[in-house]
């Protein structure tokens, strides 16, 4: 076991101890100290995990580690990250100490509770993206619902015990469908005629599942779809999580749309597309689809709120929208925008949360026509608040834009009937430019709803609530600690936006293999350039031939 | 006659009959240009850099200003410092420039690979002509205008002014984006971040909810042209496979077809290349205020005036006619761009006019002008004159810089008093006589007075292209038309506020008299003034800086005639020689017809506007240049003469055909009265915001409450069905027991019953399959 395995535990085990210190400590009230410095701590066993791990190999398994339980059953405990999984797991390393600072004047009673629940989520959260066979990342995936459910329901607003039932039975009957799914790939792959074995290891898997004939590999993505479109979530299966969001306390909320909601598209990512790369392939336009009326409907839904977290709430399925197209496009483009997608909207998004739970313990109201106008009260908050809805709506130079013109570009790329001409040509799924241009649309739209949530929040004449006093301990405008939470999302946005090239060069490994992996299954050939392809027609530059093997997948799972 | 004559110049081919002509030597001189550029990536001087730096470190300070809580003018010294250096190093870059394009790179931006494909785009700029020609008046302006500013904003000394400064500094940093990139990325980058302070900087006053409402309104309207340019962008890529200019405009493909184009025949460019400008003519017309987008621009006065006099008149508006300047290969390659630029720009022209004349706002009637030259400016563009264009964008940018900062000064010292009928007779007030002489200079090049005016040269260059074009008269008279209603409604400002009895009511509110909603915030805002009441007003004369700045850019626009007759025969002036050494380089073939060779095209095209009986190229028998001097001068002249009458003042100071004698009453008040609804619906904008919220945001709400209403009954409800169905089962199953707890139970035992029926299905399936 090498060092940064240990490292690598660490970050799932440290936080677990603390969760059972802090859950047997006698003092009802204590909790902050221990898991603030615990999540600080996390940052540097996580920093040197990426100092370590070698970019060049993206997609092969690091530091990896694996235990034998039952082996006759395949049933194995095995962790380890490529390039993908070591950002997710960095977004929700550093958003750890985040939610913990938010949360010190938020939560006034049963801190020990509460802080124990959020170190058992940070645990699972890295859990569920370091988890290398199938058992692990389930059990992982089922437990952030539990903390989840907790702090929804013991430190929610109003609302929140329907908040929280709703949440759990939601995605939990979505992952129970998910579940049905992996085993029966699991079974099929345990079959004679395949490896013959049981396994769980998520690589094997992958090599045979594309084996299943097209109606078993239907049946299995929608299986898996089932939970993971109600994680993400993708229209119909959002109604969850403006309610839950709203209702959540403002650390809930951070983590739920910085982590939780990309364990939906990381599970598309990682399983849905790998191992039912026929049916992905066939349903990527019906997918695309859903995830363009999200954009839309939830864009235009967001625009007539008047409580500013639902209005945040409903942006997210908006903009997880984006992410989805950009998975469904299926080629290089779109897995790349994808994922920077996943990373940015935590930070923007995470950001806003912030934002809106500083806000609400000064005023308890979210309620927009109620408090308005505070740019003239509070302009440091009105500063964020503008800077992190520009972030989320994309302007270029900050986290949103990349993510959003390589998703918007790969459906525009996006084009199978290139192949199907009998071109050879990886341009993954038939979307095509009017899928572009829909869900195009949901800039102009997020323009909208954002400008008029930051018109009423910050700018006109200040309004307040009639019964409304100062804090006890909270400054009138943000204290230095609430700086010091912001901060690090705020440079991570500036940061992200004006050095996209090396997140993108971090995960092209794993990407392009991904994606070879589609072609392969669908019997496409790695395609020369599209723009060869329509000089064409213009002159002689056709016999620039195909060179199919310029994506030489380098990860040993795939050959 | 005019329809047929629309639908007949919708086609390209008609216009570029004549492969011989400019078109494939525009072509060769182009990809020579270009392949220089991509051969030698990276070759500039680093120095380059600095005229994007300087405006980053002046917002980087401010913001620390503001954060220090600075109360002093430091962040206007700093702002102006660093803005003048930039404009210094701006020059150095025109002066040392060899004739060949370079790029300078900062650091890497977008960089994906994969397999042999690529997408690259990086913080990295692209220095020719066209972007020197335009940062010159940029940076130029930016200092001028911060200069301005420093007295302008004093009133707000503090916390506002670094915000105003900063913004300011970020503006500029985000015009160098957009010009000097050498990516469509970096120029999309600009173009959102010029939206961005633009947003800022008209919600200056963000208490005032007009302010807020005209903000929002410039940021979303603006956007939906930027998913048009972005949309664009993206198909670039997908088309030609790179999105830096030096290797799209080195590109075979792109060769190919505008070879093509040049023969006429566009059957053999895909409908794909061809759609290319038509998404990029989008994000133009937002950015620039063409109808249908231009509704935001008007608004946008409620922003500082220098923000008005920079952002709203002289560089970020002018975005639109750099993008099309700049990547005139692609538009040249698209069967109906142009035609459709040329159309709009003429319509914007005369709509825009014929609001502006009805106005009582003058910092509104000078938007509405903006809105008007611009739609010159895009018509210029659309008759294949890119050096029209640039021409009239640079001395507009002088002549509206200066315009709007005179009437910045009148709006200064009377409290915010903007309503031509409650001011009268200002040039004679005492401190009051530079602002009269300058904002005289600024309204005879705006109403293209003859020959001694740089806007008569602009304005009558791109009427001369619109004679010899063939197909394009009936433009040609409209432009003439809009002219002469420039000169009118120009005129009307100055004859009624400049000259003329002396009078003057302040406002009582800082920027917006026609919203009596708001009382008493504004007071706040409008600083000392708000205070004074009209019986004890001292008008607040400008003081050294305003003055200074109306003067050099008075001179300037007096001055910028003589670039009219450098390089007169090679390139139609110094811009035209400019304009020749980038990718806007482009002769119109009919231009070298109608000068050198006098070549009669009545038969080919037959349909050429009113006067189709005169060859093209030919107005009233002469040459179109010389028919042009003639008719545009004699319109501008007509149109003083006529608001002379109308609204100028008894006297001398009335050209002797003026009438009157108090402030607020005119002759023309009487045919107001007489002209039925017209004068109304013109003063209400043709109530075109009106029918955009009917027929757009009305119904665009309903559906968003609907979908609302949708997510919550329908969706969730039968969510909220499914949810209940357990709970059913389990109270059927055990009445005496029920809970939460029950129903988790009962969910996942339905779960697990789902999941078994599932795998049983498959397995089913699969052997059935087997």
């Amino acid at each position: 076991m090498s060092q940064q395995t240990v490292l690598l535990l660490a970050l799932m085990i440290v936080p677990l101890l603390v969760a059972l210190r802090i859950a047997f400590s006698k003092n009802p009230d204590t909790g902050y100290r221990p898991a603030l410095i615990t999540s600080w701590l996390l940052m540097i066993p996580a920093w040197k995990l990426i100092a370590d791990f070698d970019f060049s190999q993206g997609a092969t398994t690091q530091f990896a580690y694996s235990i034998s339980w039952v082996e006759s059953l395949g049933l194995n405990f095995s962790i380890g990250m490529d390039s993908v999984s070591l950002l997710l797991i960095l977004l929700s390393v550093l958003l750890g100490p985040i939610v913990v600072m938010a949360s010190k004047t938020a939560i006034v009673k049963d801190k020990r509770m509460y802080y124990a629940w959020l170190m058992v989520l940070q645990a699972a959260m890295v859990g569920v993206f370091a988890a290398q066979d199938l058992l692990l990342f389930y059990i992982c995936f089922e437990f952030t619902l539990l903390p989840m459910f907790v702090l929804i329901r013991k430190f929610g607003s109003t609302n929140r015990v329907a908040a929280s039932v709703k949440f759990f039975l939601y995605t939990f009957t979505g992952s129970m469908m998910t579940l049905a799914g992996m085993v029966y790939i699991v079974w099929f792959v345990a079959q004679p005629d395949q490896l013959g074995q049981w396994t769980l290891d998520i690589a094997t898997l992958t090599q045979y599942a594309s084996n299943m004939s097209m109606g078993e590999q239907t049946w299995v993505l929608l299986a898996m779809l089932a939970g993971f479109a109600v994680k993400v979530p993708l229209f119909p299966f959002h109604t969850w999580l403006p309610l839950a969001h709203t209702e959540a306390p403002t650390a809930g909320s951070v983590i739920l749309a910085g982590v939780l909601l990309k364990l939906g598209t990381y599970g598309i990512y990682r399983f849905a597309i790998p191992l039912a790369p026929t049916a992905f392939f066939e349903y990527a336009p019906e997918i695309a689809v859903l995830s363009i009326i999200g954009i839309i409907y939830a864009g235009l839904i967001c625009w007539v709120q008047t409580d500013i977290k639902k209005l945040v709430a409903y942006s997210s399925v908006s903009h997880l929208g984006f992410c989805v197209l950009g998975l469904a496009a299926l080629n290089v483009t779109g897995f790349s925008g994808s994922i920077l997608y996943m990373l940015s909207h935590g930070l923007s998004t995470g950001g806003l949360f912030l934002m809106i739970g500083f806000m609400y313990e000064r005023y308890h109201t979210r309620d927009m026509n109620t408090v308005g106008g505070l740019a003239s009260k509070m302009p440091i908050w009105a500063t964020f608040m503008v800077f992190f809805a520009m972030a989320s709506v994309g302007l270029p130079g900050l986290n949103g834009f990349p993510s959003e013109v390589l998703c918007l570009i790969s459906a525009f790329q996006s084009d199978a009937a290139w192949s199907a001409a009998g071109e050879p040509g990886a341009w993954g799924s038939s979307l095509g430019p009017w899928f572009a241009v829909f869900a195009g649309t949901g800039m102009v739209i997020a323009a909208m709803y954002l400008l008029f949530m930051v018109g009423k929040i910050c700018f006109g004449p200040l309004r307040e609530p009639e019964d409304h006093h100062p804090h006890d301990e909270l400054p009138t405008d943000l204290s230095m600690r609430e700086i010091i939470t912001l901060s690090p999302l705020a440079i991570g946005c500036i940061l992200f936006g004006l050095q996209p090239t090396m997140l993108l060069d971090a995960i092209s490994e794993p990407v392009n293999n991904t994606v070879v992996l589609v072609e392969q299954a669908n019997g496409l050939e790695s395609a020369p350039t599209r723009v060869d392809q329509m000089i064409e027609h213009a002159d002689e530059h056709h016999e620039s031939a195909a060179t199919p093997d310029h994506h030489t997948p380098e990860g040993a799972s795939h050959e | 006659m005019i329809t047929a004559s629309l639908f007949n110049s919708f086609s390209m081919p008609a216009f570029l009959a004549d492969p011989s002509a400019g078109h494939g030597e525009a072509s060769q001189h182009l990809a020579q240009l270009a392949e220089h550029a991509a051969q030698h990536p990276n070759a500039g001087p680093k120095w380059v850099l600095l005229i994007v730096l300087l405006p980053v470190l002046g917002f980087v300070l401010n913001a620390f200003y503001a954060a220090f809580g600075n109360k002093s003018k430091i962040p206007a010294w700093t702002t102006i410092a660093l803005l003048a250096t930039a404009f210094i190093a701006t020059l150095s870059m025109f002066l040392s420039y060899e004739g060949t394009p370079y790029t300078v790179q900062a650091f890497e931006w977008f960089n994906l690979h994969y397999g042999d494909k690529s997408f690259v785009a990086n913080f990295s700029f692209y220095i020719d002509k066209l972007t020197i020609l335009w940062m010159l008046f940029v940076t130029g302006l930016a200092t001028l205008i911060a200069l301005y500013a420093s007295e302008y904003m004093s009133h707000d000394i503090g916390l506002g002014y670094c915000r105003f400064f900063a913004a300011f500094c970020l503006f500029v940093f985000s015009m160098a984006c957009l010009v000097m990139g050498d990516n469509m990325l970096m120029l999309y980058l600009g173009w959102e971040g010029v939206g961005l302070c633009s947003y800022l900087l008209i919600g200056y006053f963000y208490k005032k909810p007009s302010a807020v409402a005209a903000a929002k309104k410039a940021f979303i309207v603006n956007r939906i042209g930027d998913l048009g340019l972005a949309l664009g962008v993206y198909l670039t890529f997908v088309h030609f496979g790179t999105v830096q200019y030096s290797e799209l405009f080195a590109n075979e493909t792109l060769h190919t077809y505008i070879n093509a184009a040049a023969t006429g025949d566009f059957s053999h460019i895909p409908a794909q290349a061809q759609w290319i400008a038509l998404l990029l003519m989008v994000g133009a017309f937002g950015k620039s205020a063409q109808f249908p987008l231009y509704v935001w621009l008007p608004d946008a006065m409620e922003g500082p005036t220098p923000v008005s006099a920079l952002i709203h008149a002289a560089t970020m508006v002018t975005a639109g006619v750099y993008l099309i300047a700049r990547f005139y290969p692609i538009f040249l390659v698209s069967e109906h761009a142009l035609p459709i630029v040329a159309w709009i720009g003429t319509i914007t022209a005369l709509l825009a006019a014929t609001i502006g004349m009805a106005q009582f706002d003058i910092k509104r009637i000078m938007a509405y002008s903006t809105v008007s030259q611009l739609g010159y400016m895009f018509a210029a563009l659309g008759l294949l004159s890119t050096t029209g264009a640039a021409f009239h964008v640079l001395t507009h940018a002088f002549f509206k810089a200066l315009l709007f900062l005179a009437c910045g000064a009148v709006m200064h010292g009377f409290a915010g008093q903007l309503d031509l009928r409650k001011l009268s007779g200002v040039a004679w007030m005492k401190g009051w006589g530079i602002v009269g002489v300058t904002m005289l200079v600024g309204c005879m090049n705006l109403a293209g007075l003859p020959y001694i005016t740089s806007g008569f040269y602009s304005k009558d260059m791109i009427l001369a292209e619109a004679f010899i074009t063939p197909g394009y008269r009936m433009i040609g008279w409209i432009l003439v038309f809009t002219a002469i209603l420039t000169a009118y409604y120009t005129f009307r400002v100055y004859f009624r506020v400049f000259v003329g009895p002396q009078h003057a009511e302040p406002g009582d509110e800082h920027d917006d008299h026609d919203d009596h909603a708001h009382g008493e915030e504004q007071n706040h805002d409008a600083g000392p003034h708000g205070d004074h009441h009209s019986d004890h007003f001292h008008p607040h004369a400008p003081g050294w800086a305003i003055n200074t700045v109306l003067v050099i850019l008075a001179c300037a626009s007096m001055l910028s005639i003589s670039l009219a007759y450098i390089q007169k025969a090679e390139h139609h002036g110094w811009v035209g020689s400019m304009v020749a050494e980038s990718s806007a380089s482009y002769h119109s073939p009919y231009a070298a017809e109608a000068h050198y060779a006098h070549v009669e095209h009545t038969d080919m095209h037959p349909v050429a506007g009113p006067v189709g009986t005169a060859a093209p190229g030919k107005v009233f028998g002469m040459d179109a240049h010389a028919g042009m001097i003639l008719v545009s001068g004699l319109g501008a002249i007509f149109g003083v003469l006529v608001a002379a009458y109308f609204h100028g003042p008894k006297g001398w100071q009335g050209l002797f055909i003026g009438g009157r004698t108090e402030s607020d009453k005119c002759r023309m008040d009487a045919i107001a009265r007489r002209a039925g609804p017209l004068p109304r619906l013109a003063e209400n904008k043709w109530f075109v915001d009106e029918i955009y919220a009917a027929i757009l945001v009305t119904p665009l709400r309903i559906i968003s409450h609907i979908f609302h209403w949708i997510d919550k009954l329908l969706l969730d409800g039968l969510v909220n069905l499914f949810g209940f169905l357990p709970r059913v089962f389990a109270w059927v199953i055990r009445p005496s027991q029920s809970g939460v707890l029950q129903g988790y139970a009962v969910s996942m035992a339905g779960g697990l019953a789902v999941l078994l029926f599932v795998v049983l299905v498959i397995v089913m399936n699969s052997g059935g399959a087997a």
